[in-house]
């Protein structure tokens, strides 16, 4: 088990210093961000200074080592125009992304589970035909989309739900929603037919020889080991979420990581990128690391194959 | 269990719609003005900032010793007068500071405080703009009030930008002993002070009852700054009621909001001006002759892509914008003539038409500019100038234009840079479009043209310290430019709207290009 954790953890580490090496390489192929800095009027002699003050006039790989260095000791660089460090310009802003994505994951849960189960349970019924089509509409709308029409329903028709922004329970009701709509198709047809398995077995046979209400054999015996497939992917959907919640953050004015970076990306503020790129990847090897290990805990059979 | 089910399901959401319904959406200060800006600055310290938008935030706190009239010109502020002189060869602007107006945290303004923020402002270490201070040697202070700017060289981009210094205070700022520290608490003379920020989010302000111009302050307690960049939620934020005035009102959406009673609009030319460029300067290419540039200009029906693309929401001028000090009545915008253009490739020795790749912005850094420069495009094919499009995203796109490093332009390009409205274009003109590329003194970075007279042109520009004769000269350019279709094609200057409820009386402020300014607010409802 612990041989298998060491090895994980060097993949782990690998992908990381891939993903940094790569996005540190792809950012400054876009181009020169002291262009984007200096006012047109800048003598060259500015932008020289300028260059050498962020370090761009050195060779790419001295640049790198310097960011590997300084980025073991917990320091990503300063962001080039918000005078703040990156790490720190992300971190202030981590919480609410957080917060937005698990919002996110509960409301696709919430939905999806019940939908999957009543799916399975009534097989070939309008019941299953509705959750079809509404885990469909989920996936085929795009979350902007689905975004902007909240806001024109609950917000400017009926005056339900803040627009924008955050800090209350209410404002994330919206931003949840759009974001969690995607997931609930594919999370749905995970329960569905898991449950369809599971139903299918001889221990929900043999329970209703013995007269268990079908309520207690749907929810306590089934649905328990049906939720096991989900469960394990649950940790990928939450690292997914956290890395793309850019787009719900915009149409929301949701003070997120998602939108610092993307914004980042189009002024060209590499350490901010970098930073960003950094995090997400943490956190994916971090998450799959703990879903692998979380089979071994959820499901016995698995220790076997560890 | 279907039934059962059924039931759960109705009676959670009948449940969850009567909770929401009897709370409020959001919840507000009774004496608060609640604004939502599409951009976000990064700054609000004067001497850091990079660009346009900075100054929508930063002068809520801060002001210049002049600003501009409703005609441009320079109009006194905190300075009451100002004289232009000269003393063994050396030219010298003499200024008079009003002697009532204090800071937020009390200490009152002097010409110290006004030489330590052109200190802080031509430190390339500090400023990113400190080469507009290039050519100031130093400052002289009579006393308090009275202090002499003296130049190295004549400088007539200092006074056509009004000045150039926003006042900060020096004994504060020792004070608190950093830049990050006075970023983060910044203390002006403005009529709004401090209160907090949170980056992405807002920027909450409060009234500054001891303001000098109290008569020109804003009458509403505190306001607040929110950042919401998607057009549609910062619309539907105003229709909610979430926000009392939004900026850059969408252009379909421009007509609905001016016939709807419950919003006030306000339409105004914005600071850019549009053009199509391309790399004149370059002899191997065709854009070198003259009758080439020519039938690219009459190439399109500029009138009809402003309507139809842009809604009718652009200015059409030619040479200089129309709110420019310098604006003249007199130039026209070139005709749209597709057979005229024709003719011109003809005798330009392109009988059979031109093949050129044209750069579309894909960024919308002004509404609808990409679909803008597409329909010139489109127009341009009738008239046997074949465009290969391409898209490009606003950091290649200004790759492409600097003209330091390759890539270069190498086909048309739309083009978008302040003008100096409501001044003058001379610093445009020397810094990027007119001059050649001349990159020891910082004129001609995004330059596409090398013509010795334009040189010559800028050049004087720049010396004159007349504002009248400065002005005559630069329409006289103006003509130059417009002949010879050097420097690009104007097309337009943008249309923005503000809209904003009948919560609160605002007056959009006099002075152009202070369009963001709370200046004069209250909250009547």
């Amino acid at each position: 088990m612990w041989t298998y954790i060491l090895k994980r953890l060097l993949h782990g580490l690998f992908s990381i210093i891939g993903a940094s090496l790569l996005i540190f390489v792809i950012t400054r192929l876009t181009g020169d961000p002291v262009a984007m800095l200096l006012p047109p009027e800048a003598t060259e002699e500015m932008v020289r200074q300028m260059r050498a003050t962020l370090g761009l006039d050195r060779p790419i790989w001295e640049q790198y080592l310097i960011f590997a260095s300084h980025a073991l000791q917990g320091d990503l660089g300063m962001s080039y125009r918000w005078e703040m460090p990156a790490l720190t310009l992300l971190l202030d802003r981590l919480p609410a992304t957080i917060q937005l994505a698990s919002a996110g994951l509960l409301f696709s849960i919430s939905v999806a589970v019940p939908l999957g189960v009543l799916s399975a349970v009534y097989r070939g019924s309008w019941i299953d035909r509705v959750g079809k089509t509404l885990a469909m509409a989920g996936q085929a709308m795009p979350n902007f989309w689905v975004g902007l029409i909240l806001i024109l329903v609950f917000s400017v028709s009926l005056g339900w739900l803040p627009a924008y922004g955050s800090g209350s329970f209410r404002h994330l009701i919206l931003p949840a929603i759009a974001l969690g709509s995607y997931p609930v198709a594919a999370q749905t047809r995970i329960v569905r037919s898991s449950m369809l398995d599971v139903l299918d077995s001889d221990y929900i046979k043999m329970g209703r020889i013995l007269g268990a209400s079908e309520s207690v054999l749907v929810w306590k015996y089934a649905f328990r080991n049906a939720a096991v497939p989900l469960i394990t992917v649950l940790g990928v959907y939450f690292a997914a979420m956290l890395g793309g919640t850019f787009v719900v953050e915009v149409i929301f004015a949701w003070p997120g990581v998602g939108r610092t970076v993307v914004e980042a990306v189009f002024a060209r503020d590499f350490p901010v990128v970098q930073a960003g790129v950094l995090f997400t990847s943490v956190v994916f090897v971090t998450v799959n690391l703990l879903v692998d290990l979380s089979y071994g805990v959820i499901d016995p059979r698995a220790r076997v194959n560890v | 269990m279907k039934l059962r089910a059924a039931r759960l399901v109705t009676s959670m959401g009948f449940a969850l719609g009567l909770a929401l319904a009897s709370l409020p959406a959001f919840s507000r200060d009774a004496d608060t003005v609640v604004a939502a800006f599409s951009a976000e600055t990064t700054t609000l310290d004067p001497a850091r900032s990079s660009g346009t938008v900075d100054r929508f935030y930063y002068f809520h706190l801060f002001e210049m010793l002049v600003i501009p009239d409703s005609k441009g010109n320079m109009s006194p502020w905190l300075a009451t007068k100002w004289e232009v002189g000269e003393k063994d060869g050396k030219a010298y602007i003499d200024v008079w500071l009003r002697d009532d107006v204090r800071f937020h945290n009390g200490d009152p303004m002097t010409a110290q405080d006004v030489e330590f923020s052109w200190q802080r402002q031509r430190d390339p270490k500090v400023s990113l703009t400190a080469s507009r201070h290039r050519n100031v040697e130093g400052f002289e202070i009579f006393n308090d009030h009275y202090f002499r700017i003296n130049f190295k060289q004549p400088d007539g981009n200092y006074l056509a930008e009004y000045l150039q210094i926003v006042v900060m205070p020096k004994r504060y700022f020792e004070k608190v002993g950093s830049m990050e520290a006075f970023g983060a608490k910044p203390v002006g003379t403005g009529p709004w002070k401090f209160v907090s920020r949170e980056i992405k989010r807002e920027l909450n302000l409060t009234r500054n009852d001891d303001y000098w111009n109290a008569k020109n302050g804003p009458k509403a307690k505190n306001l607040t700054i929110k950042i919401i960049p998607e057009d549609l939620t910062r619309v539907s934020a105003l229709r909610a009621g979430e926000v009392d005035w939004i900026d850059n009102v969408p252009l379909p959406l421009i007509s609905e909001f001016k016939a709807d009673k419950r919003f006030n609009t306000f339409s105004v030319q914005n600071g850019n001006f549009v053009y199509l460029d391309f790399p004149s300067h370059n002899k191997a290419l065709p854009f070198a002759k003259l009758p080439v540039r020519q039938a690219i200009a009459h190439g399109f029906d500029m009138d009809a892509i402003l309507k139809v693309v842009l809604y009718g929401e652009g200015n059409r001028f030619a040479g200089i914008g129309t709110d420019s000090n310098a604006y003249d009545p007199n130039l026209k915008p070139y005709e749209f003539d597709p057979a005229k253009s024709r003719e011109l490739l003809a005798k330009a020795g392109y009988p059979n038409g031109l093949d050129i790749p044209c750069y579309s912005l894909t960024t919308p850094r002004e509404p609808n500019i990409k679909e803008v420069s597409e329909a010139i495009y489109a127009y341009l094919q009738q008239a046997g100038i074949r465009c290969q499009i391409r898209a490009v995203e606003f950091g290649a796109w200004l790759d492409l234009l600097r003209r330091a490093n390759p890539p270069h332009l190498d086909g048309l390009s739309i083009h978008m840079s302040a003008q100096g409205i409501p001044s003058d274009p001379g610093n445009s003109w020397s810094s990027s479009a007119l001059h050649s590329y001349a990159p020891e003194i910082g004129f001609g970075t995004f330059s596409q043209t090398a013509d010795p007279k334009a040189d010559e042109y800028v050049q004087k520009i720049q010396q004159i310290m007349d504002m009248e004769k400065r002005r005559l000269l630069i329409q006289e350019a103006a003509r130059y430019r417009q002949e010879q279709v050097l420097g690009g094609i104007s097309l337009y200057q943008p249309r923005t709207t503000y809209a904003w409820n009948k919560r609160i009386d605002f007056t959009p402020w006099a002075y152009p290009g202070y369009w963001h300014l709370f200046q004069l607010v209250d909250i009547v409802d």
